[in-house]
């Protein structure tokens, strides 16, 4: 069963305050802390009177727990299934994971039940062997704070190389890629993991933990104007849920749209705002309709009316 | 009853995730003719699990809610919050700790073991507290034993309970769980897993995904589980119509931010596809014992597919060619790699044709119009797709031609 309560954040809550009473002293103090970073935010109304009070007879009035030890939840067979299912990914061989425990568990699902029929053809080889050998050492530098050295063939296929600080590793399911974000001097760099070549592990990075939250991508904003014909409001507002958007509604079946997005993305979506058709118009900024307008005005050349 | 963050049901909640997440733009009044209580309530309980997500709007028309997320901004989907909301007896969140306190791997316990030690030690710590009965904690044993969470065994002629070893290395898990919960399907479920690591960094960022396919994983779940057991499926669908198909494959648009699920009407045509999201409840019916005979026809009817419009079962040959300069290599490059079931040649040093024959062309339209200003000839044997396509180019040349496109 997929909906249930052991899954609740107000058992997670629950055993973390029972783990803390059960090995040492736990305050009313702490318990409104525990409630606030693990619960939602009105939970701190009701649970912690529930425990306090006796009501769920885990607590005494006196804060103490009648546990004998910290509470474990061992894995549900469904998530020992969900795991079991992983295994049949083949972007589980990035990760390695001991399959240990799982041996008489049935999958969750296959990799066959799913069809992505709108993902790119040229993913990222999650099977070769230097790529894997490469994420893995990508993943030990953002665990370890490491700098990396990599090796890489650029999009015109040109070798490079360089001393890059690693931050996150970004996943795009449409272009079935991981992309290496790292940080330096002030900006951001992105390092597509299918074109390294070689990685290796340099010294850890001194940088402390806030100067090291990254430099926020630069961010545009555009506004379209939607007409809601052959159901493109549906399509639209699903299309674009992936990005951040406030719709307004218009008059006569019309809204409009603001969209933002990160900077270097603008060919995307000028790309993605095209596949709307006449249902779709931008209407700012300027600089953004004149990228619109560009190719309106080469198709016009390529096939004159 | 008095207000909860915790909910029975998630079902009634998926709407309004979906209203505030997608569109939010609608007011109070305008939800689907749900009550202004229970509208208030919804909105509250949302607002309770994603509060640092929602956001307001006072215009004209009322006050609009709305979730605005930036999904490559987010390690974790918010969305999954809803998941754990579900809402308790007193005697459920008791007896969870007391079993999983009294219980070992080690030390199987009768029942009635287990209640002489709840009765000794545990309700003597307080004093106005009810007795557990026999029968709440004999059902609760059973709840417990089908999640897995307890084993039970015959010892001699009595059932004993024990806890699982646990003995799945978590620790090596850890960054597959991590990966998984937001970039694989039945995410929510890593989540939960998640959820039991102390701290655990997100390295992980996602572009292009999907944070609104979350509330939709009870129905992927039921799906799956009639696909993997080759059952039928009673579909309850949004307006209250029920289908009985037989669920074969899931969908998932990458793009365009929707799932579907494959299915035979079980009476020899072909398949149908249904949105998840459109789809209330999954009642699982008798297993189909020709099973793989309409596995075997889907596979060969979905080579076929641009994607999950049917048409009416007669293939329509569509081409188009592009012209592509020198420096637009990664033109043709994108061609290769988005064709699906097309096919690319390169005709000379600056053109290249893409030809494909599927069920129901019109489908490809978006993916066409993303190629504008390249596109040097386009023909279909179905004209509505080229009359379409013309009609939507002129009207396209329209809308960006004269200098009225400023909408204040």
């Amino acid at each position: 069963m997929l909906f249930h309560e052991v899954y609740s954040v107000y058992f997670n809550a629950v055993a973390a305050i029972l783990g803390e009473a059960v090995s040492g002293e736990i305050t009313a103090k702490r318990i409104t802390e525990i409630v606030n970073e693990t619960a939602f935010s009105e939970s701190v109304l009701m649970l912690p009177p529930s425990l306090k009070g006796e009501e769920w007879m885990l607590l005494g009035r006196n804060l103490q727990t009648l546990l004998r030890k910290p509470p474990q939840m061992p894995l549900t067979i469904l998530q020992k299934r969900w795991l079991k299912a992983l295994l049949g990914d083949p972007r589980i061989a990035l990760f390695a994971p001991d399959t240990a425990g799982l041996e008489d568990v049935d999958p969750l699902f296959s990799a066959e039940d799913f069809i992505y029929f709108d993902r790119y053809a040229d993913g990222d080889p999650f099977s070769d062997k230097v790529y894997m050998k490469n994420f893995r050492i990508i993943l030990t530098a953002l665990k370890e704070r490491r700098k990396l050295k990599i090796r890489q063939k650029n999009r015109h296929g040109k070798k490079i190389s360089g001393t890059f600080t690693p931050c996150k590793l970004e996943y795009s399911g449409k272009d079935d890629k991981f992309r290496l974000i790292t940080v330096g001097g002030g900006h951001s760099y992105m390092v597509n993991v299918g074109r390294i070549t070689k990685c290796e592990l340099l010294d850890e990075h001194n940088e402390n933990a806030m100067a090291f939250i990254p430099p926020a991508p630069r961010t545009d904003m555009l506004t379209f104007e939607l007409t809601d014909d052959r159901n493109a409001l549906e399509r639209a507002m699903l299309h674009f849920s992936d990005c951040r958007k406030e719709t307004r509604r218009l008059e006569n079946g019309k809204y409009l749209v603001t969209l933002w997005y990160n900077s270097p993305d603008v060919t995307e979506i000028v790309i993605r705002i095209l596949s709307f058709g006449p249902m779709v118009r931008v209407a700012s900024p300027d600089s953004f309709i004149a990228l619109i307008k560009e190719r309106m005005d080469k198709q016009e050349k390529l096939r004159p009316g | 009853m008095a207000y909860s963050e915790l909910i029975k049901d998630i079902s009634r909640i998926r709407d309004y995730m979906r209203e505030f997440f997608v569109y939010g733009f609608k007011n109070r009044d305008e939800m689907g003719g749900k009550s202004a209580r229970s509208y208030d309530n919804e909105r509250r309980r949302i607002e309770s699990w994603l509060a640092d997500y929602m956001s307001f709007r006072q215009d004209a028309n009322g006050k609009n809610v709305f979730i605005s997320v930036d999904t490559r901004a987010v390690a974790r989907n918010p969305l999954y919050q809803a998941w754990k909301a579900k809402s308790f007896t007193k005697n459920d969140i008791t007896l969870h700790f007391w079993l999983l306190d009294v219980l070992s791997p080690s030390e199987p316990k009768p029942l009635a073991g287990i209640l002489d030690v709840f009765d000794g030690e545990y309700l003597p710590r307080f004093p106005n507290a009810d007795p557990i009965d026999e029968s709440t904690l004999r059902k609760k044993l059973k709840e417990y034993v089908d999640l897995g969470l307890i084993l039970a065994e015959m010892q001699g002629k009595q059932m004993v309970y024990r806890l699982p070893e646990d003995n799945v290395d978590l620790q090596s898990w850890e960054d597959a769980v991590n990966f998984f919960a937001e970039a694989g399907p039945l995410g929510v479920i890593g989540s939960y897993i998640k959820d039991k690591f102390v701290t655990s960094a997100d390295f992980f960022c996602f572009k292009h995904n999907y944070l609104l396919f979350a509330p939709d994983s009870g129905i992927m779940l039921d799906l799956l589980m009639a696909i993997n057991e080759h059952k039928r499926a009673e579909l309850e669908l949004v307006g209250d119509k029920l289908l009985t198909v037989l669920p074969l494959k899931i969908f998932i648009s990458t793009q365009g931010g929707r799932q579907y699920v494959a299915a035979s009407s079980l009476q020899g045509k072909r398949a149908a596809f249904f949105r998840l999201d459109s789809i209330r409840k999954v009642k699982l019916l008798d297993a189909v014992p020709d099973y793989d005979a309409y596995a075997a026809a889907f596979e060969d009817y979905r080579s076929r597919l641009w994607g999950v419009a049917a048409g009416d079962s007669h293939l329509e040959h569509i081409e188009m060619t592009l012209k592509i300069g020198e420096t637009e290599r990664h033109i043709a490059h994108r061609l290769e790699r988005e064709k699906r079931c097309g096919l690319v040649d390169q005709l000379n040093d600056t053109h290249w044709r893409f030809t494909a024959d599927v069920y129901d062309a019109q489908e490809m339209m978006p993916w066409l119009r993303t190629f504008i200003g390249r596109i040097e000839t386009l023909s279909c044997s179905n004209r509505t797709v080229e009359n379409r396509f013309e009609a939507d180019l002129a009207a396209m040349t329209a809308l960006y031609g004269g200098d009225g496109h400023v909408v204040s």
